[in-house]
């Protein structure tokens, strides 16, 4: 289990590292940062001076790797744009990000583990084409759709809940469910192929000739071993979550971190996307890592091989 | 000469050293300061007395009063030494100097400020009398960032927001319609054109030749984009400068809308069946689509290269844009010299590179004698037009949707003058 874990982790960090390097160069080779910063008007002598200012003047690799020093000491730099430290930024923007995450999956999984052992234990019956149709509709519709969908019902014709910002819980629903409705024809689909399979398992049939309640088999005999897979998708969803609702958070005008990237990028406030890119990378690495090591702790199989 | 009784938010009174202080700094190159032209003709200001002060320009500048009423303040002496210390580059240290909350004099005192998320604004009570703008009705302005349109939409009919502007056009008759909302357009000063490489910066190309500029302005059907495309409140653009700024004579040679002429003149030129050439644009890609469909039309075929302005502005610099598709605000400044001047003396975004309008243009920005500038603006501005060098398209306009019980009164300078509205 030490060298699983150990390994897990070195492949973890080496992910991390790469991606920083990656971020870097992206940023910096997209355009002139001086240039965006100094805004139309300026002239090349203002261009030049604001170069110096921050230092865009010294050869990348020398950038590169004071930043990677400032990284280390914890130092993530500063916004150029908000003129506030780039760790304060993410502070603030971090919680609403993770927060929207969080609801999200938690209505993916509470909307689609359900349907998903339902439609297995009535394979082929109105039920499982109901779940079927649920799912499909989740991958069919663009994610932009179907929140100006939901604004425009709840916001704007029953306004019932708020529709933009993120001052409390009521804003937290229609992005929750906007982004999460997203997740569940994966989650689904998993379940239930899990679900079908392990329902014809033998292990099944005994605990089920042995008398036990149906819910006990179909939750502790069934569910536990077709979960398995879920988790690991639940995990990269979560991630994706976190990482990827630039979209939903831009349209809801949520200040998390997809919407402060998309920012970000639009007033090339590097030093602010390249801690967001490291994050995000960060996220995803150890949401995988925690996903390996669930699955080694539900499944003895995976840790000793 | 200053006013007296001004006092700061912060209770201090508005003197002569406050005016020093600031526009010293400022104009000092390492204040951070981006819009360099509002103080780069600075040299240095003293003090005469406590609501006098004398500011020492580096040449004559007819300009000035339009540069001291932009977009910088006067803060209170001593303002900038809050700056907080941050790392700069190679482990040396730098003062964010925008990193200070400002303190100003205005109508509105700033009550609460998160970067990039929202502002909030209450009326000052000790707004000194007799001012120009008057005392501001409404209490508290709240002024929120959300980024989508059809967000911002979505607010504004519900009445979650009171006031959104830049309202697309394909919205504003929609939000028209609703019985609750006033819709408002106004032009703004922000024009949008070619740049066409007369000078030859990329090479011997088609574009130094007169008769394929004339073909190409005779090309574009401007009235259709400004009125159907960009819609309410924007216009045709006549010359190189915005028709409110000070010296922008409009009164020179059109190019009407004429693909077969354009064609005739592509074929004077040796070009019977057109070219290709490569088409820079980076601000909104529906523009100037249009535009290359107009091109397209008439033989002119594009590989538009659509570019955020960060990766476009060093190919400018770098002699690579045969045809750019540009805009420009003038930095808000109601004077040709921070237009016409900025694209046709002699710098990096000068594709024309012709002296005499160079030579016209310098003359002009630095004579204090109004008539003679205006008669220089208008030599420069009328060569420009004839040898197409540059070619205008259509100012922008700004639509703006606010409650039927807000009165608020639109401008064309693209300013949202919030101590102007009151409620019905």
């Amino acid at each position: 289990m030490l060298v699983y874990l150990s390994k897990r982790f070195l492949m973890t960090m080496l992910v991390i590292a790469v991606t920083s390097g990656i971020a870097f160069l992206l940023v910096h080779l997209s355009g002139d940062p001086a240039a965006a910063m100094a805004g139309e008007g300026a002239s090349e002598a203002d261009i030049e001076a604001v170069r110096a200012t921050y230092g865009f003047d010294r050869p990348l690799y020398v950038q590169y790797l004071d930043w990677v020093g400032r990284i280390l000491t914890g130092d993530l730099g500063r916004s150029t744009y908000l003129r506030a430290d780039v760790t304060d930024v993410l502070a603030r923007h971090v919680p609403v990000t993770a927060t929207l995450g969080l609801c999200a999956l938690t209505f993916a999984l509470a909307l689609s583990i359900p349907l998903g052992v339902i439609a297995a234990l009535r394979p082929n019956t109105l039920i499982d084409r109901f779940a079927l149709w649920v799912a499909v509709a989740g991958q069919a519709l663009p994610s932009f759709l179907f929140a100006l969908g939901l604004m425009y019902l709840f916001g704007v014709y029953f306004r019932l809940l708020p529709i933009s910002g993120n001052e409390t819980w009521w804003h937290f629903i229609m992005p929750s469910i906007a982004l999460g409705y997203y997740a569940t024809p994966a989650i689904m689909r998993l379940t239930r192929s899990g679900m079908l399979d392990v329902m014809q398992s033998d292990h099944v049939r005994t605990a089920r000739a042995y008398g036990l309640a149906p819910w006990r088999v179909v939750v502790r005999h069934g569910l536990r071993h077709a979960i398995i897979p879920v988790v690991s998708l639940a995990a990269v969803q979560l991630g994706f979550m976190l990482g990827g609702s630039i979209v939903i958070e831009t349209i809801f005008s949520l200040k998390g971190i997809g919407y402060l990237a998309w920012e970000s990028i639009q007033r090339a406030d590097i030093e602010v996307i390249q801690a967001i890119l490291l994050v995000i990378a960060a996220a995803y690495a150890v949401l995988t890592l925690l996903a390996d090591l669930l699955n080694a702790a539900l499944d003895p199989r995976i840790r000793i091989s | 000469m200053l006013r007296e009784g001004v006092k700061f938010h912060d209770g201090t009174d508005f003197d002569a050293q406050d005016v020093a202080y600031t526009l010293n700094h400022v104009a000092d190159p390492d204040s951070d300061m981006k819009s360099r032209v509002l103080v780069d003709w600075i040299d240095n200001v003293e003090v005469v007395d406590s609501h006098k002060v004398r500011i020492h320009a580096k040449r004559p500048t007819p300009a000035a009063l339009q540069y001291l009423t932009g977009t910088s303040p006067i803060y209170p002496s001593g303002h900038y030494e809050d700056a907080p210390v941050v790392p700069g580059s190679d482990g040396a240290e730098r003062r964010d100097w925008g990193a200070v909350q400002p303190v100003c004099t205005g109508p509105y005192k700033l009550a609460d400020y998160v970067a990039g998320e929202s502002l909030t604004l209450e009326a000052n009570p000790d707004y000194f009398d007799g001012s120009p703008k008057g005392k501001p009705s409404i209490g508290t302005l709240v002024y929120k960032t959300i980024k989508d349109p059809e967000t911002q939409v979505a607010e504004v009919v519900t009445g979650g927001v009171d006031w959104i502007w830049g309202v697309p056009p394909e919205n504003a008759e929609m939000l028209a319609s609703m019985g609750n909302l006033t819709v408002v357009s106004a032009p703004t000063m922000r024009m949008s054109f070619l740049s066409l490489d007369a000078a030859g910066r990329t090479g011997e190309t088609p574009m130094t030749d007169l008769k394929v500029r004339q073909a190409i302005a005779h090309a574009i059907n401007r009235e259709a984009i400004a009125e159907n495309l960009v819609g309410d409140g924007s216009m045709v653009q006549k010359s190189m400068c915005a028709p409110v700024q000070f010296g922008c004579d409009t009164d020179v040679k059109q190019y009407a809308y004429d693909p077969e002429k354009a064609k005739a003149l592509l074929a004077e030129a040796g070009y019977p069946d057109g070219f290709s050439v490569p088409f820079h644009a980076y601000r909104d890609r529906a523009y100037s689509e249009a535009v290359l469909n107009d091109l397209r039309a008439v033989g002119i075929e594009t590989d538009l290269q659509f570019l955020q302005w960060r990766a476009l502005r060093p190919k400018i610099v770098d002699d690579q844009v045969q045809i750019g598709h540009l805009t420009f605000g003038s930095n808000g400044i109601l004077d040709v010299s921070a237009s016409t001047s900025y694209y046709f003396e002699g710098s990096s975004d000068d594709y024309a590179r012709d002296e005499e309008v160079k030579a016209w243009l310098e003359e002009a920005d630095r004579t204090t004698d109004q008539e003679r500038r205006k008669e220089l603006y208008s030599k420069a501005l009328n060569k420009i037009a004839d040898q197409a060098y540059y070619i205008p398209l259509f100012m922008y306009g700004r639509t703006y949707a606010f409650n039927k019980d807000l009165d608020y009164p639109v401008t064309p300078d693209e300013m949202a003058h919030f101590y102007l509205a009151k409620w019905k």
